[in-house]
């Protein structure tokens, strides 16, 4: 019974499990459409590869600067801003803090220790025209006030550093050695550990504390049409090869080749969980055969033992239905308190249950699960090997009730049966 | 005129005992009237379990009719049967075959399971029924904490739970000592006179046979003469020790001597 309730929450819970990795997938990679077709006009020109963390690196191993920072010449902006065709530049300085923090982050493989920088400053071009024509700040302000044209002496930072810091908005922070007041806090948008902490400030002062001056790390070039980006793309990469140049177009190829990985891991869930159906329909067979079987040896038994008290009910007047419906409604109540106890077991033991016997339902490839990464199939960087929650619902737990009924009384009908037959002299005379 | 309640007509019973056959039952004519109390004695093997068998409707002659009733219940399908055996039967046995998970009160509302009586009227038909047999005080208790009388009077009234037109004791004394014997003897005689009900008793103890108002003998399956018998038709009293007959005025047996 215990195992009847069991696997069939397992399954569920399994279910469920890819239904909501589907849904969260298919809500991230429609905002990235978005997100895609609303810059169709940018073109993104990076430093570095900004691809993060190098692919492959194994668990344990400290989150290092990453790559190095590199950074060109700001007179680039102007150049590239005279291509025809080219409407606008905006350029950042991204920089790491040299201060790194260490921590340590849970997954179910076990706790991992890195390190990493303590925030990344991005400077900003603080200009009003910028500012409001492009998404260039963070937008979900929670408290305080976004940076304005021309602001200095002050910065913006992610909710998680300003946790991290202990500040808030009005406080002094240092930064590269020098002081900076918080006006504004903005929402990180994951709840991850992972989530860099950010500070936003005037492009100028970032150029100015971090020894870059005239150095920018990004820019984000945008068209006056659609139909220049690829020209223009193709004159950024011929002129600076040290540029990594990227399209909405390159964008939208990496989106295809992330629904694909997802469509592969989609349909490896369902082939697992279509092979755990297998398994539980045989085991769930075998338990209701074993049932029935093992009511209709503990019945046959128990007619044998009591065949002097069958005779006795008969010679003092009990019908062969008298006789029967007693030993039907024993069996009846014997397996239904089974029933009760296999309820009982399999609601606390769901899970332990349902990982014993089924297969276990991986739903990623192993060395993907060995660390929590942030990537856009992963927005989180959660471990995605989560620990399924096994519940048997009430339906499943009624059900296993009339299951019970039922095999109790089909297991007790043939011993019930004979009961009934038995001859009650013969059963007199038995000891 | 007493009226006949069952009779039995050239009653056969035939055995096949490892290719040998045992004529159990021989041409049996047994005619019973209301109110009878009868005896039946004869050594082991004689067939007088057999005989109680085919009166009791648990099983049925080679040969011959059982009517009891005016009904002929040797064709009386199986089926049906148990409606005979229910209401107009009581089965008394040698090793009282009380159920050992019920008490007394319990025991005795057996036979009424699967009547038409409610709860209450089968509650209050049991409690009756005890208080007859003299145990009011012990309707609660299981079989195992009653003595062997005690016991055999439980499965009296059990007997009597649907008030059937005959009684059917088989060796209701056997298992039982010299004193409880005679104060069971004493009760089925009570019942016989006092209500009037018909019964049939087989019994290899010819003091016990005595006791009955008519006394017959089943020798290798054939009834043997009629006897009269004696005691309790004339409503005398009975040595508890031994059984001799005794007055209401008397303090000591005069035939064993023992204080009563």
């Amino acid at each position: 019974m215990a195992i009847m309730i069991s696997i069939p929450a397992g399954i569920m819970a399994n279910q469920e499990a890819t239904q909501n990795l589907t849904e969260n997938y298919n809500s991230t990679i429609s905002n990235m459409q978005d997100e895609i077709n609303k810059t169709a006009t940018l073109i993104e020109c990076r430093t570095s590869s900004g691809r993060g963390m190098p692919q492959g690196m194994p668990p344990g191993m400290p989150f290092g600067p990453g790559q190095e920072e590199v950074f060109v010449n700001e007179t680039v902006v102007n150049e590239i801003r005279s291509i025809g065709g080219v409407k606008d530049v905006v350029e950042f300085l991204e920089k790491s803090s040299e201060v790194t923090t260490s921590e340590t982050i849970s997954t179910p493989r076990g706790d991992f220790t890195i390190s990493r920088p303590l925030y990344t400053i991005t400077g900003v071009p603080l200009n009003s025209s910028l500012i409001n024509n492009y998404s260039i700040l963070p937008t979900d302000i929670t408290s305080g006030r976004n940076l304005n044209e021309e602001d200095t002496g002050v910065v913006l930072m992610s909710s998680n550093l300003t946790d991290y810091l202990e500040v808030g908005v009005g406080d002094n922070v240092e930064i590269y050695g020098e002081s900076f007041t918080v006006v504004g806090i903005y929402e990180s948008t994951s709840q991850s550990i992972m989530q860099t902490r950010g500070v936003y400030m005037n492009i100028i002062e970032a150029q100015t504390i971090t020894g870059n001056t005239g150095n920018v790390s990004r820019l984000d070039v945008y068209a006056d049409d659609v139909s220049n980006v690829d020209g223009i793309a193709d004159v950024i990469k011929a002129a600076y090869s040290d540029l990594y140049v990227t399209t909405y177009k390159d964008r939208l190829e990496n989106l295809e080749r992330m629904q694909e990985m997802y469509q592969t891991t989609l349909e490896n869930a369902e082939s697992t969980i279509s092979q755990t159906q297998t398994v539980a329909t045989q085991e769930i067979i075998i338990a209701v055969v074993a049932t029935s079987l093992i009511v209709l040896f503990v019945m046959l038994y128990t007619v044998r033992e009591r065949t002097k008290e069958i005779g006795i009910l008969k010679a003092i007047g009990f019908s062969n239905w008298n006789v029967m419906s007693q030993f039907m409604l024993e069996g009846i109540l014997i397996s239904l308190i089974a029933g009760v106890v296999g309820i009982a077991i399999g609601s606390v033991g769901a899970s332990t249950i349902t990982s014993l016997l089924l297969p276990h339902v991986s739903l990623f490839p192993t060395q993907q699960r060995e660390f929590p990464r942030q990537t856009p199939l992963n927005p989180g960087g959660t471990a995605l090997s989560q620990s399924i929650t096994v519940l048997p619902d009430l339906q499943t737990i009624l059900l296993a009730f009339g299951v019970a009924v039922l095999l109790g009384a089909i297991g007790s009908l043939y011993p019930a049966w004979r009961a009934s037959r038995t001859s009650p002299m013969e059963a007199l005379r038995y000891e | 005129m007493s009226e006949l309640v069952l009779e039995t007509q050239k009653l056969d019973k035939v055995y096949k005992l490892g290719g040998r056959t045992v004529r159990a039952l021989s041409d049996v004519n047994l005619q019973v009237k209301k109110g009878d109390f009868i005896s039946i004695m004869g050594p082991s093997g004689s067939g007088k379990t057999t005989l109680l068998n085919m009166l009791g409707c648990l099983d049925r002659p080679t040969s011959g009719k059982v009517i009891l009733d005016n009904v002929d219940v040797t064709k009386v399908p199986e089926r049906k049967l148990f409606k005979i055996r229910r209401h107009k039967i009581g089965f008394i046995f040698q090793t009282f075959n009380l159920l050992p998970y019920l008490n007394a009160l319990e025991n005795v509302e057996l036979p009424m399971e699967g009547t038409k009586k409610s709860g209450d009227k089968k509650k209050q038909r049991a409690s009756e029924l005890l208080k007859m047999v003299g145990l009011s005080e012990r309707e609660g208790h299981r079989p195992h904490r009653l003595s062997a009388g005690e016991q055999q009077r439980v499965a009296i009234a059990r007997a009597l739970a649907n008030d059937p037109t005959i009684v059917l004791a088989d060796e209701p004394t056997g298992n039982l000592d010299t004193k409880t014997k005679y104060e069971i003897v004493r009760l089925l005689g009570t019942l016989n006179i006092d209500q009037g009900t018909t019964i049939i008793m087989v019994t290899h103890d010819s003091h016990i046979a005595a006791r009955a108002g008519r006394m017959l003998s089943l020798y290798d399956g054939k009834l043997g003469k009629e006897k009269e018998g004696t005691h309790l038709l004339k409503k005398e009293l009975i040595c508890p020790y031994c059984g001799g007959e005794i007055q209401p005025d008397n303090t000591f047996c005069p035939h064993c001597g023992k204080k009563l």
